[in-house]
């Protein structure tokens, strides 16, 4: 009966004393073990009960107290297996807590689940994790997608069951599944939530992100999870947390918003289309200048192949510590230490990442660093120079998730693909903008055809998060879209 | 043919520091496996390096020492390959950008000549896990993972066995006395790998490179090198190549041994560590390292020849920092002493130590009562002999050499007038010894000195007595 | 000229320390065929030889550096509690050799 509400809901329940944070959970773990999207690895269900039952007096200006949460299954939680959706890890109790996960207890928010995701945030299907496909609420046919790679929490914060879900986005990980299940995403600028705890997959893409369903839920979120983290991320931002909750109040006249021609060339449903430029209206109606830019397509266009090269290279580095010695299943091995990393690894690695291993060592090696690691590298500054050339005039830019509202389940799709059709490959890997260049971004949902919710992107300049905020804010208020979930359709 | 050998050094130095390079992890010898751990030396997933501020200055400062330049923005690479010792399954270096490059150190030679070692660069990275081999398995203990260390790789411009032992005999002084490390080769906190090859005098062209490993003392370094161009000139002559490979130097034996051939080079995939963002060392940052960087030997040395020891004496002296500690102490004391400091440190004290093999800083005799026990020597208040056994006494206990002296009833006579009575005493009891030495027989005077010793059961000062009785007989 | 074949791919999965089915080599084939193809029309890009490599998203650097100070450390129990094979308070192994 709690189920489907913002934070701003449940907080005002909590401290009226309507409902209490155990009462809260208690109902979150019932729907839990109700799923039918595969979206969970591990409910946490007597330690979440154990804290909620300490939890008795509300704290007023505290958002989050007594609020349950859902968190993807690569963040290190002390205690609580965490596989990163892998068999390589499938039995990993970690003795550490995350940064956002240490911050969350303090804020006393209630850990409920662990939730799937692609096999250790490296695809962006929904159908590459241990545990199989997990489904998108919102098609109980099982024909569509969530996406990825936080299919879990997303699933589950559609599903209404918490407000909140942490997730990670390497590419567009948060994002992407937001539009599939219509709900707010966001990915700070990097450096502004501490990294500490998540699994690592591609350090200098790698950002903590979150579903909530609505934007002031985001912002008073990220005033708890920003800052700066000294003593366990070097890339930790040090400049000081803005006030976003408060910041957010729908104001942006004079702001001067972009939309870039090439990515909008790829939107393939007329709705997508309609919608959008209904969308700039209400923004131009709110006070904001704006106006079409235009970005290199052949630069664009180089965001998949790029994003591969350096996301892959990164990525064989930073899991080469799961080597069956120190943690993870010992498959056996007993002539070499050779043959105990090469059993582990074998068996505990899915098909997909073993490729993408394969093709980010290739890519670093001696001979091919150039032509591959560095010339991504290099590609990738020119595109993130033209972004921030575009940011220097615009506040922000707006762009479609995707160019479809909807996206079939296909074998394989997170195979490596000659895509010949460039406007495709641009409007379905454009959200990696954003990781290329670690500006704030936020998916929030714009409309919902035939029972399918879909959500637009906001882009803006590093640390300006406000704006981001602000602009979102403003879509939310005038399309009376705020706080979607699967239950919400059904009443 | 004449050959010349071609010699490049690289050199792991482990730091002292209190924390490791990456966490803060304490960093001790002989503690219990596995407890000085955290969550990065052993890798678990999402753990991020942190880098060590003294890890940083102890670099800064072996760097100055080597005249190298030192960069003011610090990098860290990624070093990516699987083994049983590396956590991360990569190590973290400084690949592309080590803080120190293009340095030399000068080094001087048996025959008095002076070589200048070319360096190429000086980087910092961590040490690895220690692995206890047993007889059918292998532990892994993690205490050491993340140790911070310095690498320095030598230019290959060292042409023989001594050169090396000398290049790097002058690595260890400078990390020893800069406190970066114990250097202590024995125990492997400080580790040499050598490359050696030869090729024709005259030739630009590198011969084929033989890796040795395994070398503990630095006169090691020089046996094993000595062997290899041996072993490689004969090698060549007979008409058989070199081949790539790795050899460590076998003790007992005298020789190096192969340890394995070389496969192909492995490719470490190096790239930018994307979880350190550059780190920007301000000017004062760096000057402030240098400038608090504990005094070098080399800078000693200057100092010692100047309080008045010999180039050899300021460098023996050198040799051991903690005997030079002792030796600063003294120094602090009474600086004109120096020679009188040394004297005993070399010989009475360094004597006591093998003896016991013991170090320095378990002699419980104090600086300020060595000095003390000096002074007494100083005023001919004791014989040279009296103060050795004297010294004997302070090692137990470092009990005050006044009291000591007096508790054995050592004090020496040095009184004229009573040295003068007993003069005349022996010399009425031996009248012959007045003919002896108006015939031009000195040992006369001996022989008097000697009753005098026998009479006062050798508490009188000999100097001041053999003065007194020539006195006495020049006027007979 | 990029250059890669079965042999070379085996050699790098290889060398990451795990194997892959023929079928799984075969798909990892065409995938380099696509990728590098990619990768090789982009060296045409124009202006890529006046930007530097971009190791991290915007230019950022620090000046702090961790004091040397000694930090807590895990328990014993925690630091062995997921390795699989623990004996005499360390990781085992078969023998290591050289």
């Amino acid at each position: 009966m709690y189920l489907g509400k913002t934070i701003e809901e449940l907080h005002e329940l909590l401290v009226n004393k309507m409902v209490t944070p155990f009462e809260l959970t208690k109902e979150a773990i019932d729907a839990l073990k109700k799923d039918t999207t595969n979206a969970i690895e591990t409910i946490c269900e007597k330690e979440a009960l154990d804290f909620a039952k300490t939890l008795v007096d509300p704290e007023f200006d505290n958002l989050l107290w007594g609020i349950p949460y859902i968190c993807k299954d690569n963040f290190s939680t002390k205690g609580i297996l965490t596989t990163g959706s892998s068999n390589i890890l499938k039995d990993y109790v970690p003795v550490f807590d995350a940064t956002v996960i240490k911050k969350l207890k303090e804020k006393k928010a209630v850990l409920i689940c662990k939730s799937t995701l692609d096999e250790l945030a490296m695809g962006g299907s929904g159908m590459t994790g241990h545990k199989g496909i997990t489904y998108n609420p919102y098609d109980s046919s099982h024909t569509y997608r969530i996406g990825g790679s936080s299919c879990g929490s997303a699933s589950l914060c559609a599903q209404g069951i918490a407000p909140l879900a942490l997730g990670s986005d390497t590419g567009d990980s948060v994002r992407k599944p937001a539009t599939f299940s219509g709900l707010v995403g966001l990915k700070p600028t990097w450096g502004r939530i501490s990294r500490f705890g998540l699994f690592p997959f591609a350090p200098s893409l790698d950002h903590v992100g979150y579903f909530t369903r609505s934007v002031k839920d985001s912002a008073f979120v990220l005033e708890v999870l920003a800052g700066s983290d000294i003593e366990h991320d070097a890339t930790s931002s040090p400049r000081e947390v803005e006030k976003y909750y408060s910041l957010v109040n729908g104001s942006i006249k004079g702001k001067k918003i972009a939309y870039i021609k090439e990515i909008n060339k790829g939107i393939r449903d007329q709705v997508i289309k309609d919608r959008f430029d209904y969308c700039l209206d209400l923004l131009r109606k709110n006070g904001a200048i704006v106006e079409e830019v235009s970005l290199d397509r052949n630069l664009l266009a180089s965001l998949y192949p790029v994003y591969m090269i350096i996301s892959c290279a990164e990525a064989t580095s930073n899991n080469a510590n799961l080597d069956g010695i120190k943690f993870g299943p010992r498959i056996g091995g007993e002539t070499s230490y050779q043959e105990v990393m090469m059993k582990a690894r074998t068996a505990g690695f899915g098909e997909l990442i073993k490729r993408r291993f394969v093709i980010g060592s290739y890519s670093l090696l001696r001979e091919n660093q150039s032509v591959l690691f560095e010339r991504a590298q290099k590609v990738r500054h020119l595109l993130v120079n033209k972004v921030n050339d575009i940011l220097k005039e615009y506040d922000a830019f707006i762009a479609p998730c995707s160019g479809r509202i909807k996206s079939e389940f296909v074998e394989n799709s997170d195979n490596v693909t000659d895509e010949i059709d460039i406007d495709k490959m641009i409007i379905e890997n454009h959200l990696g903008i954003a990781n290329f260049a670690g500006l704030p971004s936020i998916s929030i949902p714009v409309g919902i055809d035939n029972g399918f919710p879909f959500d637009f992107n906001i882009t803006g300049r590093a640390f300006e998060e406000v704006n981001v905020f602000n602009i979102a804010y403003v879509l939310e208020n005038e399309l009376n879209l705020k706080n979607l979930s699967v239950i919400k359709g059904e009443r | 043919m004449n050959f010349e050998a071609v010699i490049g050094i690289e050199i792991h130095v482990e730091m002292k520091t209190k924390s490791k390079m990456f966490s803060s992890s304490p960093i001790a010898f002989g503690k219990e496996a596995n407890t000085l751990v955290q969550p990065l030396d052993i890798a678990f997933p999402g753990t991020m390096p942190i880098v060590n501020k003294q890890a940083v200055i102890n670099a800064i400062r072996v760097s100055h020492a080597l005249n190298m330049e030192i960069d003011h923005e610090l990098w860290f690479d990624r070093k990516n390959y699987f083994y049983s010792d590396l956590p991360k399954g990569f190590q973290i270096t400084q690949d592309k950008r080590p803080i120190g490059k293009n340095g030399y150190v000068d080094v001087k030679l048996s025959d008095g000549s002076v070589k200048r070692v070319e360096i190429e660069r000086l980087h910092m990275e961590e040490d690895t896990c220690k692995q206890l081999h047993m007889a059918d398995y292998t532990l892994l203990d993690y205490n050491r993972a993340g140790t911070p260390l310095i690498e320095i790789v030598s230019r290959p411009n060292i042409r023989s066995g001594e050169e090396a032992m000398r290049y790097v005999e002058a690595i260890k002084s400078i990390v020893v006395f800069s406190d970066v490390s114990d250097g202590k080769m024995e125990e492997g906190s400080l580790r040499c790998d050598v490359n050696v090859s030869i090729r024709p005098c005259g030739s630009e062209k590198f011969g084929t490179k033989v890796e040795v490993k395994n070398l503990n003392s630095t006169a090691n370094v020089q046996k094993a090198i000595d062997f290899e161009i041996k072993r490689q000139t004969k090698l060549l002559l007979s008409g058989i190549p070199v081949e790539q490979e790795t050899r460590r130097f076998d003790e007992m034996k005298r020789e190096t041994v192969l340890m394995r051939k070389k496969t192909d080079s492995v490719d470490y995939k190096y790239f930018t560590e994307p979880n350190i963002v550059p780190i920007r060392l301000s000017n004062e940052f760096v000057e402030n390292a240098i400038r608090t960087c504990p005094e070098l030997a080399n800078e000693k040395l200057v100092r010692y020849i100047n309080f008045g020891l010999s180039e050899e004496e300021a460098t023996q002296m050198l040799q051991n920092r903690a005997l030079s500690g002792y030796f600063e102490h003294c120094l602090s004391i009474n600086v004109k002493r120096a020679k009188l400091y040394w004297n005993w440190i070399m010989g009475e004290i360094l004597g006591y130590l093998n003896k016991n093999a013991i170090d320095i800083s378990k002699l419980k005799v104090t600086p300020d009562n060595l000095d003390h026990l000096i002074e007494m020597l100083e005023k001919q208040d004791l014989s040279s002999n009296q103060a050795k056994i004297v010294f004997e006494k302070m090692t137990i206990d470092n009990k005050d050499a006044s009291k000591i002296v007096d508790e054995l009833g050592l004090k020496q006579n040095s009184n004229e007038d009573e040295i003068r009575a007993l003069v005349d005493e022996v010399i009425a009891e031996f009248p012959q010894s007045v003919i002896d030495y108006k015939a031009g027989k000195d040992r006369a005077v001996g022989f008097l000195v000697g009753q005098i010793m026998k009479k006062t059961k050798g508490k009188v000062n000999p100097a001041v007595t053999s003065k007194i009785i020539i006195e006495n007989l020049k006027t007979k | 000229m990029l250059k890669y074949d079965l042999e070379i791919i085996k050699k790098c999965a290889n060398n990451l320390m795990f194997d892959m089915s023929e079928k799984e080599y075969q798909v990892l084939l065409k995938e380099f065929e696509i990728i590098t193809k990619q990768m090789e029309l982009l060296g045409e890009i124009e202006g890529l030889n006046d930007v530097t490599p971009m190791t991290f998203p915007f230019d950022v650097y620090t000046s702090y550096l961790r004091e040397d100070a000694e930090g807590e450390c895990l328990e014993k129990e925690e630091v062995l509690m997921n390795a699989k094979d623990v004996l005499d308070g360390q990781i085992k192994l078969p023998k290591v050799v050289g």
